[in-house]
Formats: structure tokens, C-alpha cells, sequence
């Protein structure tokens, strides 16, 4: 007898595939060195790095900790592009790159220690960090004269209006588009994938039933269980806060967004999204067995190099539409901060101009993972969202398109309010997803999970007011 | 007095002063403890008595200046259900595990004193999880019960024991009882090797009596073996608690807490809470909240141990 999953029988050939496509995914996930095949020839040149002199004259060590980004060559190019600018104004740089998983860790207890790296970066809000980090206001200053004006979801991830402190300084981001198998979704009359999230049940469902291919929205404990949570509250017209940071969790939007979440796992999914790892849900695209994910194109590039087949039958749409609105949350916002501890803070804030004036770069050595916080400095991203520098043989250059428009569907954590540290715990203790998985399980109806949420969210916005960094009431 | 017997006699007046040094037990004992007890205070009761102080502060993880606050963190924790579902989980979790691991350890402790051709490459092979760093097994279990690529799933199908796939970490039980299954696993050998060591210490005329007299092997079980095995028994069951108790390595790896904090235990909250959600106090309340009742029952079984030592 031959051992199946879903419809599909499973040989011993098929089951070693798809653990080495697992290792690879999670290793893609992770941030780890993912890629097995020689990297892909791009079509076009990478732009010219750009070099300003600093302000100042500049000596010492500049140490640099950051997370292992999730298209690893990205890596490669900021390691030598750091060291070459530290080479260039006499500045010793070292660069860290750890798991970002375990980074907040380590920035307690750096700044515990009163000693540690003098720039760090991570992808989520480091807001409950404020008191312990210098202020990057002037940075800011300097930023928006040389660059243009900062993108509204960079700046409310990174500034503090209780404090009017910019505690964070956010260069760059990733949209987190929905990725899709187009030839699942054919079957099913959505050639282009689904649009709103209507069809997205409607669709997935049928999937689900007539192909016997789930769907992969995280209810774990996660990041992108977080994202799939605030996308689907959002576009419900549902919001965890307003503009003045009173909670406002609570709300017919919001039960009506969390009844949907129950619909759509009912339909579409198995018990397996209930414990997902951030590596999940690029696993399962990958090896073949999601019809659908909220995610960035981290799984698409690692399908590029491992499963080529796979890759060309990924497609990208933007968020979708709900009863209210058409919004999901930013994947990835590059927070850095610069420690109080830290002994080269001139340096930091150069080094940060720097990278700001090569954003283009970042963008094409992360094959368009990195979004630009500063658009003017990145004319070039539309062509490349037209036409990948990076397609593989007999893939679709311009299935990237969907994400020109991702300013218009993106917002930041804690819209329409800033991503401050009541955000930032809310997301750390995964209160979102939990809120829609207790509902999912059974164990709770909507109101009920919502109103447990909300409480939860209202003691964790009154401890962090009165430490000050958060306003409303 | 000549130069030279001058210089013997001072020779011999250092020699007896450090003969009186190194005569002087209570001085050589205090020195040889001294770099436990530097260790011991700098790296076990500095960190305690600071988590006790965060958890009457409100301390976060980005303001490291503390202002006490009394018992306003472990109010809050108290009055959080998700404490109370990690209390509960990591009751079930630490009371399973432990019945299981005393009772699969003198199984095999019982194996493994016995002569039997192999027996080296037995012990090895039960002491293998010991030696696997736990991050390390943690992993290698996670791809075992992988949602869609378990190889255990793969064996079940191909058996015909199970149609679709377990999900063994996004159902409640299954990961509850995956999490209990791991910390088994790990723990098992270290408490095999203590109770043999127990074991082997009974001797041998005492059993070879029982035999005489007619005692099968049920009977030498509960009136020699368990009895004898006891007070080493109990250094096993304290030493797999608190090991089992103050673990949230495999739980953040395989489940992270999940499915809807099914799983969470006051170690892996504490984590989430003071960590992850820059809470430092609070995760410090939670961390130590059992404390006490840990200390309590250490202090019960050495002293039981103790006493069946005098006895």
C-alpha cells in the first residue's frame, strides 16, 4: 500500500523530496543559507553604489548586529558594502547577523549588560526599547533633507508622538502580498487568485474540496499568524487601537472578522496551522500543499533556486479587499536602534545615511524583498517590479507587478495608530491569533474570544502608559 | 650556633607553620569550597535574588532602572487566564513526564544491571538522548512530527494505521502528549543511570536470601528492590522535576505554546511575556512563581531521603 497524502499517493521518492524541500524552506524561513542551486544570472546591471563624504571625521568601531536575511545573498553584498564604507572613512565596522528570532533576546540583554553592538537592527516595532536607545530625530532631519520624505508606515513605526522621539530609524520594509498556485486557482475560475476575501473562502474551499489542497493562514503563535490576524481585522474595519491609542478592539468589525476566520479554517484548512513556525507556511507552498499564503516573496526566490516548477506556478496578489477596507500590515520593517551604550553613535547615523543614499541597492541585492522607506531614492523599482531582473527560464517576469501598488494596500502595526510597545507586546504575546484560533477550535464563540482579547489589550496598553510611552485613554 | 643549624631551624619553623596550614581542616575546607561558593553566588543566587527584586518592580527589558511597585506584577499575573493555563499545563506536563520517566527508568535500570551479551552497546544506546544537546533534539523532533513530512505519519500509512495526516503539534492532546513524549525521552537516561547506581548497591546476599527462601520476582521487586531504591529513587524524581519544571526549550521549538496556548508553561510564558513582549518583571513573577512549592518539595524528599539513610 502506498502511503498518501491528500489525494496524491506518497513514494519513498516523493517523501525525501519534500523533506529536503521542508529543510530548504525553513531554512529560507530562518534566515538561514538556503539556497542550493547557483544563484540566478539577474537580466540587469545592479545599480552603482553611491558614496557621500560623512559629516565629520570618523574613527573607531562601529559594530553592527542584525538579523540573517531571509534571501541570504542579500548578506553577501551588505557585509563587503559595510566594511568598504568603514574601510572608506577609517572606520573598523564588524557586521553580526543572527537569527532574527533571537534578536529582542539579545537586546535586552545587550542593553541589560550596558554594553553590546552600537546599531541594531530587527524586523519588527523595538518601540518598548525607547527609554535604552538614543534619539534618531536629527538623523531623521538629515534623512528627509537629502532623501525626500519618509514613507508615512516607516515613520509610525518608528516614532513615539507621546515622546515626539524618533526611537527607531526605518530605511526600508517588505509589502506582504498574498502568494498563490495559479494552476490550483485556474480550476476554480480565479486564474488571476483571488481578489477579496470572498473569494479567497469561496475559492480556497472549493480547492480544499475538489483538489484536496488546503490553504496556509497561520493561527499560531508567529509572525505571520500576526499578519494574517491584522490584515483580516483591518479590512473587517476592525482595529486593535485608533489614531490616539485607546483600544478598540472590541467591535461588531472585529466579530465579524474573527466569524470569518472560523468560516475560512472550517473550509479550508487543517489543524496543522494551529502550531506553525514562521518557516510553516513557505514549506507547505513550496512542497505543493498550500493553494494560498500570506507571505513575502522570501518562498518564491527559494522555490527559484530548489523547485523551479513549483516557483513558476507562484503568483503574487495584493491584500485583499474585505467589507471595509483593502489593507494588510508591512511583512517586514527595518528597525534600527542605536543602544544608549553605544560608543560610536556619529558613525551609526553616517553609516545609516549611507545605506539610506544605496537603497537601491538594497532592493536589487535582496531581489526586491527590501522595499524603499525613502521612495525617491529608488526610481528604478517600478521597471523591476515589470520586468524581475531575477526570473528564472520559463518563468513570468512580470508576476512581481501586483506589487507596485503595495503603498496603497500597506500600513504599519497599531494602524491607524503608531506601532508602539503595547503593539509591539500585543504582537510579541500573540494575542491576535490566538484570538481567532480559540474561536477556530471551537473553544469560544467570536464575541467571547474578542472580548478576552480586548481585556488583554487594555491591561497591556495601561502598563505602558504609565511608563509614558504610550498615549490615549 | 653555627650559620647552618641556624638555617635549619628557620627551615624547619616555616615547614611546621605549613604543616599547621595544611593541618588545619576547617581552613582547607573553606578554601576548596571557595570557588563553588563564588560560583554558586554569582551565578545561581545573584540572578535569583535580582528576579525576585524585578518581580516587585516594573522593570522592562528596554528601561533596565527599576522602581519597586509591590505586588502589582504578581496581582496582574494572577489575574491572567493564560497564567493559570500555563500553571495547569506545566502541572501535567512535570507530573506526567515524571511517572512515566520512574517507571520506563527501573524498567530499564532493571534491564541493564542484569549480564547479557551487548549489554555496553544497551547502555550506549540508552544514554544517546542524554548527550544530544536539547535544542539540537528539539529540532530533529520537530521535523519527526512535521505536519505534512512526518516520517511517523509516513510509517502509520504505510502500515495502514492512519489515512490522513496526525498533526501531531496542532492538535491539543497530540502536542501536549509530543511535548511529555520528548522531555521522556531526554530525561529517561539520566534517571536509569542514577537508579542502577541504586541498584547495583544492593547486595547481592540480600536478593540470593530471597531466593533461597522462595521470593519470586514480584515479591524481591516490592518488599527488596523498591524499597532499597528508594531514597535513589527520589534523588532521580527531584533531579527529572526541576529539569522538567524549569524547561522551555522544547516547548518554544516544537509548539511555541500552541495550539491557543494549549501547551504553554510557566517557563515558555515567563519567555513570551518578559522577552518577547519586553515585560521583564512580569516574566520574573511568572518564573518564580513556583518556586516555593518546588523548594518545599525538595526539601521533603532529601529529607525523606535522609531519613531512610539513617534508618
Amino acid at each position: 500500500m502506498t502511503p498518501r497524502i491528500g489525494r496524491y499517493p506518497l513514494s519513498r521518492r516523493r517523501f525525501i523530496q519534500g523533506v529536503s524541500i521542508a529543510a530548504l524552506a525553513a531554512a529560507c524561513g530562518r534566515g538561514g543559507n538556503g539556497g542550493q542551486a547557483e544563484p540566478q544570472t539577474p537580466s540587469g546591471a545592479a545599480p552603482s553604489p553611491v558614496f557621500s563624504e560623512p559629516a565629520t571625521q570618523l574613527s573607531g568601531d562601529l559594530r553592527l548586529l542584525m538579523w540573517s536575511h531571509f534571501v541570504p545573498v542579500h548578506d553577501e553584498w551588505f557585509d563587503d558594502f559595510a566594511t568598504e564604507w568603514g574601510e572608506q572613512v577609517g572606520v573598523n565596522v564588524t557586521v553580526d547577523h543572527i537569527d532574527v528570532t533571537g534578536i529582542p533576546a539579545r537586546i535586552s540583554s545587550e542593553i541589560s549588560a550596558g554594553e553590546g553592538h552600537d546599531l541594531i537592527q530587527f524586523i519588527a516595532t523595538l518601540s518598548q526599547f525607547e527609554p535604552s536607545v538614543q534619539s534618531m530625530n536629527d538623523l531623521m532631519d538629515e534623512a528627509t533633507s537629502r532623501f525626500g520624505d519618509q514613507l508615512e508606515l516607516c515613520q509610525k513605526s518608528t516614532f513615539n508622538p507621546t515622546t515626539e522621539n524618533f526611537y527607531a530609524y526605518a530605511p526600508a520594509w517588505s509589502p506582504d502580498p498574498g502568494d498563490y498556485r495559479k494552476s490550483l486557482w485556474e480550476q476554480v475560475d480565479l486564474p488571476d487568485g483571488p481578489s477579496t476575501w470572498d473569494e479567497l473562502l469561496e475559492g480556497g474551499a472549493k480547492i480544499f474540496s475538489e483538489q484536496d489542497v488546503q490553504m496556509g493562514l497561520g493561527l499560531s503563535q508567529e509572525i505571520d499568524s500576526n499578519m494574517y490576524a491584522r490584515a483580516l481585522i483591518w479590512s473587517y474595519g476592525g482595529a486593535v487601537q485608533d489614531e490616539n491609542e485607546a483600544v478598540t478592539l472590541m467591535s461588531d468589525d472585529t466579530i465579524a472578522a474573527v466569524e470569518y476566520a472560523k468560516e475560512l479554517f472550517d473550509a479550508a484548512m487543517t489543524q496543522e496551522v494551529f502550531a506553525w513556525n514562521p518557516a510553516s507556511n513557505n514549506e507547505g507552498l513550496i512542497s505543493g500543499e498550500l493553494s494560498y499564503i500570506l507571505n513575502s516573496i522570501s518562498a518564491w526566490r527559494t522555490a527559484q533556486e530548489s523547485i523551479p516548477d513549483i516557483a513558476k506556478d507562484i503568483y503574487f496578489v495584493t491584500a485583499l479587499e474585505g467589507p471595509k477596507a483593502k489593507m494588510a500590515a508591512q511583512h517586514v520593517m527595518y528597525n534600527w536602534i542605536a543602544p544608549k551604550h553605544s560608543t560610536n553613535f556619529d558613525a551609526a547615523q553616517e553609516f545609516m545615511l549611507h545605506y539610506t543614499a544605496n537603497l537601491a541597492n538594497v532592493a536589487y541585492q535582496s531581489k526586491m524583498y527590501d522595499f524603499p522607506g525613502f521612495p525617491d531614492q529608488v526610481p528604478q523599482l517600478d521597471g523591476w517590479l515589470d520586468e524581475d531582473p531575477f526570473v528564472i527560464e520559463g518563468d513570468d517576469a512580470t508576476k512581481l507587478q501586483p506589487l507596485k501598488t503595495a503603498l496603497d494596500w500597506s500600513t504599519n502595526l497599531g494602524h491607524p495608530g503608531p506601532a508602539n510597545p503595547a503593539i509591539g507586546e500585543i504582537n510579541g504575546t500573540f494575542v491576535l491569533p490566538n484570538m481567532l484560533a480559540r474561536v477556530a477550535r471551537g473553544r469560544q464563540d467570536a464575541e467571547q474570544s474578542v472580548e478576552q482579547a480586548h481585556q488583554e489589550c487594555e491591561e497591556i496598553f495601561t502598563k505602558w502608559r504609565n511608563e509614558g510611552l504610550v498615549g490615549g485613554a | 650556633m653555627s650559620v647552618d643549624s641556624a638555617e635549619l631551624d628557620q627551615g624547619r619553623q616555616v615547614g611546621r607553620s605549613r604543616r599547621k596550614l595544611a593541618d588545619r581542616d576547617d581552613l582547607l575546607a573553606r578554601l576548596f569550597l571557595l570557588p563553588t561558593a563564588v560560583y554558586i553566588i554569582g551565578l545561581v543566587a545573584f540572578p535569583f535574588f535580582l528576579a525576585i527584586l524585578f518581580s516587585f518592580s516594573d522593570v522592562t527589558t528596554g528601561n533596565p532602572s527599576l522602581d519597586l511597585v509591590g505586588l502589582r506584577q504578581w496581582r496582574t499575573i494572577l489575574s491572567s487566564s493564560i497564567f493559570w493555563t500555563s500553571l495547569w499545563n506545566t502541572m501535567i506536563f512535570t507530573g506526567i513526564s515524571m511517572v512515566l520517566i520512574v517507571l520506563i527508568s527501573h524498567v530499564l535500570a532493571s534491564v541493564l544491571v542484569k549480564d547479557f551479551k551487548g549489554k555496553w552497546f544497551v547502555r550506549f544506546c540508552v544514554l544517546l538522548p542524554w548527550t544530544t544537546p536539547v535544542a539540537l533534539a528539539a529540532v530533529s523532533w520537530l521535523w519527526l512530527l512535521n505536519s505534512i513530512f512526518s516520517p511517523i505519519d509516513w510509517v502509520l500509512r504505510w502500515f495502514g494505521l492512519i489515512q490522513e495526516n496526525s498533526y501531531y503539534l496542532g492538535r491539543p492532546v497530540l502536542a501536549m502528549g509530543s511535548i511529555i513524549a520528548i522531555h521522556v525521552w531526554r530525561i529517561v537516561p539520566l534517571a536509569t543511570v542514577i537508579i542502577m547506581a541504586g541498584m547495583m548497591a544492593i547486595p547481592s546476599e540480600i536478593n540470593d536470601a530471597a531466593e533461597v527462601d522462595g521470593a519470586g520476582f514480584w515479591r524481591k521487586l516490592r518488599e527488596i528492590n523498591i524499597p532499597l531504591t528508594l531514597p535513589i529513587t527520589a534523588v532521580a524524581v527531584l533531579f527529572g522535576a526541576i529539569l522538567t519544571f524549569a524547561d522551555m526549550t522544547v516547548v518554544f521549538i516544537l509548539t511555541r505554546g500552541g495550539p491557543t496556548q494549549s501547551t504553554q508553561v510557566l517557563a515558555s510564558w515567563a519567555f513570551f511575556k518578559g522577552i518577547e513582549g519586553g515585560d521583564l518583571a512580569q516574566g520574573a513573577a511568572v518564573a518564580l512563581f513556583l518556586f516555593p512549592l518546588l523548594l518545599a518539595a525538595a526539601i521533603a524528599i532529601l529529607r525523606m531521603v535522609r531519613r531512610r539513610e539513617v534508618m
